[in-house]
């Protein structure tokens, strides 16, 4: 079997950035421990070009394990830019006295390494590892602040619940490879399970929920949301904002290509499923926001209301091949367009947080004040949270509602009802923190000082939400990704 | 039944009993060594399929590591052996919902793959074949777990290292 080392450049080169990191470290003195960070955005960068030379590429390689197309190429970008995010936001959060720098950026990498991999992995094995991963650095990042009870108390909740679910899961995919006869790739999965009778698709249907169960955890889910605002709280925030964004990202991944490509012949089981994941999750999430104090947490159950409008397209699954193609690039955007709008909100947390530590919400009264640009920042990116213009995240909601209209029978445009109804919930909070940063009078007259990297991530993500807004038509590309989808 | 059967019955019965015992143990010693009978009976059964390396695999690692790094882990952490200390007020709750799951997937499995049912061709997973298929078709999902388990060890030095200062 000869490998395609093109297809695997980009992991090889996180790799290797992986290794030097964590042999760099030894030798740095006590000062210059931050050097970690260069040298890792080096490489991620190096894995970004090595990414973009794949470009357009149709390349399969480990027997079909293992794939480069549209899809995996989107995705590998996302995250490579979202490394780079966090890896800027991390330098000088990190580099206080307490934190394990070298190990805290061997530790993150290598949960990118395991993001990477998955949009590529076309089989149940490889699934699984790239998932655990990214879990399993994430588990101990989240326990970092191991000097506080809340860091501790996140981490050991994080970490008790993810195991659980991965065990689950696990169980679920060895029932599944029993069933199918020793099969693991996800089209060959799809087309055992299509053969199976009766009996056996009882099963197998069980299996399914099995195997749900490990990503509904990841992606933080309903009822497996409830580790999220005290694992964020209690982790450094730069933590909170991978685990938020990168690793919610990798779980949809995954969630993606399991649904429409290996279970899509058993949807009429899981859609309704879906469908009460997605409303669940989705009135939760807001519903609880509404009375959060603490930004952080906040952001959690954000983000928890969030990836239930990311599950709702799972449920306007049907026969209809263009259905399912539009479903699953109204999903694909939304994740992205989140990942954005996310890690600027989390990137002005973190440049507020020397000044409060903790990061309350009154804190916030009047900083317009003394951060203009981290106020201006800031206020766009709860405007595109909540999916009011102008800002990216009207389109992703607008892709979403499209998709479940264009479903038609009851359910589409019931499902799209209730998100407008909890999209209109949710601009209570978000806007609330644009209110007390703009229009309520500064009482902190400590002046903010923003470092040029954190000022650098804030622009960028501001300049990209609002290009995607002005420019709609690069949504449209989007049918390309979606070819993958049966 | 042939000879195998009778075995399995066997092995099933002495694994689920100990695995039983384990959660119910009052002492978490006691519960640490009814874990190597259940972990013992794991690799047996694997054993009686003829997959030798998987079985050997269980009981060297499970049996053999992991349950004695358990109990050097309560020894050096001082964590507390005596009875009572696995308490839990959910006991009956976690009784109901292990209840369900049992009778809801022993349902589903008989099912699916009833007694009488044309037996499967079994797969004699000899050393060879397993080393030669994981470091060929599966050497990624290899590579990928060695990185697991690396960041897995660096990070619980750094969460389990006693600070100066802090």
């Amino acid at each position: 079997m000869t490998v395609d080392y093109h297809a695997i450049l980009p992991e090889l080169i996180l790799a290797g950035t992986i290794m030097l990191v964590l042999v760099v470290d030894l030798f740095l003195p006590a000062r210059l421990k931050w050097g970690s960070m260069p040298i890792g955005l080096i490489g991620v960068l190096g894995s970004l070009v090595a990414v973009l030379t794949l470009l357009g590429d149709e390349r399969a390689t480990f027997g079909g394990a293992f794939v480069v197309d549209n899809f995996a190429v989107l995705f590998k970008v996302f995250f490579l830019v979202a490394a780079v995010i966090v890896l800027a936001v991390s330098r000088h959060y990190i580099d206080q006295p307490g934190y394990y720098q070298g190990e805290y950026y061997f530790l993150l990498l290598t949960s990118f390494l395991g993001c990477l991999l998955m949009p590529s992995s076309r089989d149940l094995l490889m699934l699984f590892i790239a998932l655990e991963l990214v879990s399993a650095p994430g588990f101990l990042m989240a326990a970092f602040r191991k000097w506080t009870v809340t860091g501790v108390e996140g981490g050991l909740k994080f970490f008790l619940i993810g195991v659980l679910s991965t065990a689950v899961m696990l169980f679920g995919m060895s029932l599944i490879y029993g069933l199918t006869g020793g099969k693991t790739r996800l089209d060959e999965v799809a087309g055992a399970l299509g053969k199976l009778d009766a009996s056996q698709e009882a099963m197998a249907l069980a299996s399914i929920l099995f195997v749900v169960v490990g990503f509904a955890f990841k992606v933080s889910a309903f009822p497996f949301q409830f580790w999220a605002p005290d694992t964020y709280e209690g982790a450094p925030v730069p933590v909170a904002a991978f685990l938020a964004v990168a690793s919610k990202a990798a779980g949809f991944a995954g969630l993606l290509q399991l649904m429409f490509v290996a279970f899509i012949g058993q949807h009429e089981f899981w859609v309704p499923i879906f469908a009460f994941l997605a409303i669940a999750t989705m009135t939760i999430g807001n519903l609880v926001a509404l009375q959060q104090r603490q930004f952080v947490r906040l952001l959690a159950y954000s983000g928890i209301a969030q990836a239930g409008y990311i599950l709702l397209p799972f449920a306007l699954v049907t026969t209809d091949q263009a259905v399912n193609q539009q479903a699953f690039a109204s999903a694909t955007a939304y994740i992205l367009i989140y990942g954005i709008m996310n890690l600027g909100a989390f990137a002005v947390a973190v440049a507020l947080s020397k000044r409060s530590p903790r990061l309350l919400i009154s804190d916030f009264a009047g900083v317009a004040r003394v951060a203009p640009f981290l106020a201006v920042g800031m206020t766009l990116f709860m405007v595109s949270l909540a999916g009011v213009p102008p800002a990216a995240g009207f389109w992703a909601k607008i892709l979403i509602f499209g998709a479940a209209i264009s479903r038609g029978e009851v359910l589409g445009p019931l499902l799209a009802a209730i998100m407008v109804v909890n999209s209109v919930v949710s601009v209570f909070y978000y806007l609330a923190i644009a209110r007390q940063m703009i229009f309520q009078p500064l009482e902190d007259t400590t002046p903010v000082r923003t470092p040029v990297l954190l000022a650098g991530v804030v622009g960028l993500s501001m300049a990209a939400l609002l290009f995607f807004f002005l420019l709609p038509g690069t949504f449209s590309r989007l049918a390309d990704i979606s070819t993958l989808v049966a | 039944m042939t000879a195998q059967e009778y075995a399995f019955a066997v092995i099933a019965a002495v694994g689920s009993i100990s695995a039983i015992a384990v959660v119910t143990a009052r002492n978490v010693v006691h519960a640490a060594l009814y874990l190597v009978v259940a972990l013992l009976s794991v690799g047996a059964t694997f054993l009686l399929l003829g997959a030798e390396f998987a079985g050997w695999v269980q009981i060297l690692i499970y049996v053999g590591a992991i349950v004695i790094l358990f109990l050097f882990g309560l020894m050096l952490t001082k964590a507390p052996i005596g009875r009572d200390t696995l308490d839990n007020t959910h006991r009956w709750v976690g009784l109901l919902v292990a209840a369900g799951v049992f009778a809801g997937l022993a349902f589903l499995i008989q099912d699916a793959f009833p007694l009488d049912a044309e037996p499967f061709e079994v797969f004699h997973g000899s050393t060879s074949v397993v080393g030669e298929s994981m470091f060929r078709d599966f050497v990624l999902p290899f590579e990928a777990i060695s990185f697991l388990l690396l960041a897995a060890l660096i990070g619980a030095i750094v969460l389990a290292r006693k600070d100066e200062g802090n």
